[in-house]
């Protein structure tokens, strides 16, 4: 059994990142321990209202790197520990079979070099599956710059691997984490594409058996260390689901953790990254392409959510009648999300819809009410600048909780806590 | 007038027959729901007369009996009318109305059924296990709605080689996975021999869940909102 101290060391070294998703794979039970669950599981929440699903830990925290943003770089002075891949397992086996966790995911610090840092890596997932016969979900940390080989055998025994891109830029990057560059990022990624792409194919032909990363990929970078325009970064976003075929890009605001003359003193806001996530939702969600969202240069608007904003900016598009509009324009409608739209599609089908239905059907229509109209009638303010100040107001009221979270992070330790973490 | 049954199937199609035609209809199953005053009508179950309905019913929306099956289970004080005004509409329609969500009979008991799959999904992970002396996992649950049963499968095909008991302590009914075969059993009381490891496995998962929190973004709220109170009772990370 590993020792309380050790395990509490790499975790709090593995806590801030943000990924913890459990979805995605469809792993069956072979003999032995677990299986996917394609909806992903939730089993705990921390009282920072985020959830547990994996066991999330570093197999080391001993790092070689230097990275200006890292608590576990080089130079901090932190206690270090490294974990034995059986720690790992029987960890992983005991939790998992109390129900306390849907599986693992591992992450290491770069310890002597990449390639030995990997393979310890692809030793313990491979223990994991073969010799404690685990088929619950594993998502594993790529490390760059590392034998390819052994990137691609890891994948035929994780249901996720993840390299973060860490900056949305190379000139930050090269400012920032020196020892890591845009392509020891992006190679693998594509590499990993690419061979995910093979492999379905060549599983679809009978010729291999087996899986190859069923979850997909992930990546996730900070936000707010570097000059780099939300514009810049949503562009980012979207080449990488669509050139890179990622599954989710995660953000996390930089809340400055060092004094180095390279970083900002300031740091950005939880808002700015509630706004890139919902920016984010409307590449992957609504239908929209970064373009219509914003301009390269631009960041998103504080004061109105971005699918708000572009409905302000499209007004001659509105009001729409909520018992024709087609799928795609009720997406577009503030404040009707996917699982309204829906519905309303449905109900609509045997009935008229009224103003009262959409409320008795609990949708929510403080915002939609302002660009629809129920059987012809509208509801909403009859001023464009009445809607804008109206708009503002409920998203004023809305972010007032996360308002006062801001400023529970200006203390030095508490900055250096937020710096990986998510929303 | 109320229509009492036996709380089983059967007994509700036969009390939704009788109760069928009377618009003041309350059909329940709970004593603690009668009104003084009001007049009322003992079902006897019969087994003709509700095979006949889940016949007409199924024959209008195929997913029906399933839909009854969550509708009583669910916990909600007045399920049982809401499954009856929902199937009325139903064989008044005579075809599926399940996605008529402007209907407010629809609509209650959409959510209802809602109720009891949401919880099902929370509990896959809310659920703890206990391991025993002979490496048998036991889970004392106490859910809202009588689900012990539905959520059996899903542990099953994670843990084959593992026999479990999900014991829905309140309603003293058990859900068991004897390592071979599942079946429902009728259980007062567990006394539950825990194994030498236990208290350790437990204590490093209480260390664990401390360890990952980031306590200076304290949301409790959001913290309640996705894990209700109510299960806390058996999670161990959240005892002092």
């Amino acid at each position: 059994m590993i020792s309380e101290e050790k395990l509490t060391i790499l975790t709090e070294s593995a806590k801030y990142d943000v990924s913890c998703s459990s979805s995605g794979s469809k792993r069956k039970n072979e003999g032995g321990i677990g299986n996917g669950y394609a909806a992903g599981c939730c089993h705990s929440f921390t009282p920072d209202g985020r959830c547990i699903s994996l066991l999330k830990i570093l197999l080391s925290n001993d790092c070689i790197y230097n990275c200006k943003y890292c608590p576990n770089r080089l130079d901090a002075d932190v206690p270090r520990a490294t974990a034995t891949p059986d720690e790992i397992c029987e960890l992983t086996i005991d939790f998992y079979k109390r129900n306390y966790i849907e599986g693992l995911f591992l992450s290491s610090a770069v310890c002597k070099n990449p390639d030995y840092t990997m393979e310890r890596l692809l030793l313990v997932v491979k223990k994991l599956r073969t010799e404690y016969r685990f088929h619950g979900y594993i998502h594993l940390k790529g490390i760059p710059k590392a034998d390819p080989r052994l990137m691609q055998e890891a994948a035929r025994y994780a249901d996720r691997m993840s390299y973060n891109i860490e900056l949305p830029s190379e000139p930050s990057l090269k400012l920032l984490a020196p020892q890591k560059s845009k392509e020891s990022l992006l190679t693998p990624m594509r590499a990993l594409t690419v061979q995910a792409e093979a492999f379905k194919e060549e599983k679809r032909k009978g010729q291999v058996r087996g899986h190859f990363l069923p979850a997909g990929q992930t990546t996730q970078m900070i936000v707010g260390a570097s000059p780099e325009k939300d514009g810049q970064i949503l562009r980012l976003t979207q080449a990488l689901y669509q050139k890179n075929g990622l599954k989710r890009v995660y953000y996390s605001s930089y809340v400055p953790v060092v004094q180095d003359k390279l970083l900002p003193e300031v740091g950005a806001g939880q808002l700015r990254e509630h706004r890139l996530y919902q920016a984010d939702w409307l590449l992957r969600f609504y239908g929209f392409s970064v373009e219509e969202i914003l301009d390269e240069g631009e960041n998103l608007s504080m004061e109105f959510d971005p699918k708000c904003a572009w409905a302000l900016r499209n007004m001659h598009l509105f009001p729409v009648e909520i018992n024709r509009a087609p799928l795609e324009v009720l997406l577009r409608v503030p404040g009707i999300g996917a699982k309204n739209a829906y519905k309303i599609m449905e109900a609509r089908k045997y009935t008229k819809l009224s103003f009262e239905d959409l409320t008795k059907m609990r949708v929510a229509l403080k915002r939609a009410k302002h660009f629809i109209t129920c059987d012809g009638k509208f509801y909403g303010a009859k001023q464009e600048g009445m809607i804008r100040g109206l708009l503002a107001e409920a998203e004023t009221q809305e972010s007032a909780e996360q308002l006062n979270l801001f400023s529970m992070l200006s203390t030095p330790q508490n900055a250096m806590i937020a710096l990986h973490g998510q929303l | 007038m109320i229509y009492l049954f036996d709380g089983t199937t059967v007994g509700f199609l036969t009390a939704f027959v009788q109760a069928f035609t009377d618009e003041n209809a309350v059909v329940t199953s709970k004593q603690t729901q009668l009104l003084l005053g009001e007049e009322v009508l003992s079902i006897p179950s019969n087994e003709r007369v509700a095979s006949k309905a889940a016949e007409r019913l199924t024959s209008f929306d195929r997913n029906a009996l399933h839909d009854l099956d969550t509708l009583l289970r669910c916990g909600m004080e007045d399920n049982e009318q809401v499954a009856f005004r929902y199937f009325r509409l139903m064989a008044k329609t005579k075809r599926p109305i399940g996605r008529r969500l402007a209907e407010p009979d629809v609509f209650h008991a959409v959510e209802y059924m809602k109720k009891v799959g949401l919880e099902i999904h929370r509990l896959h992970g809310f659920v703890r296990f206990i391991e025993t002396e002979s490496g048998a996992l036991y889970a004392p649950i106490e859910p809202d709605n009588d689900i012990a049963d539905l959520l059996l499968p899903h542990f099953r095909a994670r843990l084959p080689e593992y026999p479990f008991v999900l014991h829905d302590v309140r309603r003293k009914k058990a859900a068991v996975y004897d390592g071979k075969n599942s079946f429902n059993a009728y259980l007062p009381r567990a006394n539950v021999l825990i194994c030498a490891d236990e208290q350790g496995w437990q204590d490093l998962w209480k260390g664990y869940y401390h360890a990952v929190n980031i306590p200076s973004r304290e949301r409790l709220r959001q913290m309640k909102g996705y894990m209700p109170v109510r299960y806390w009772k058996y999670m161990p990370e959240k005892q002092n």
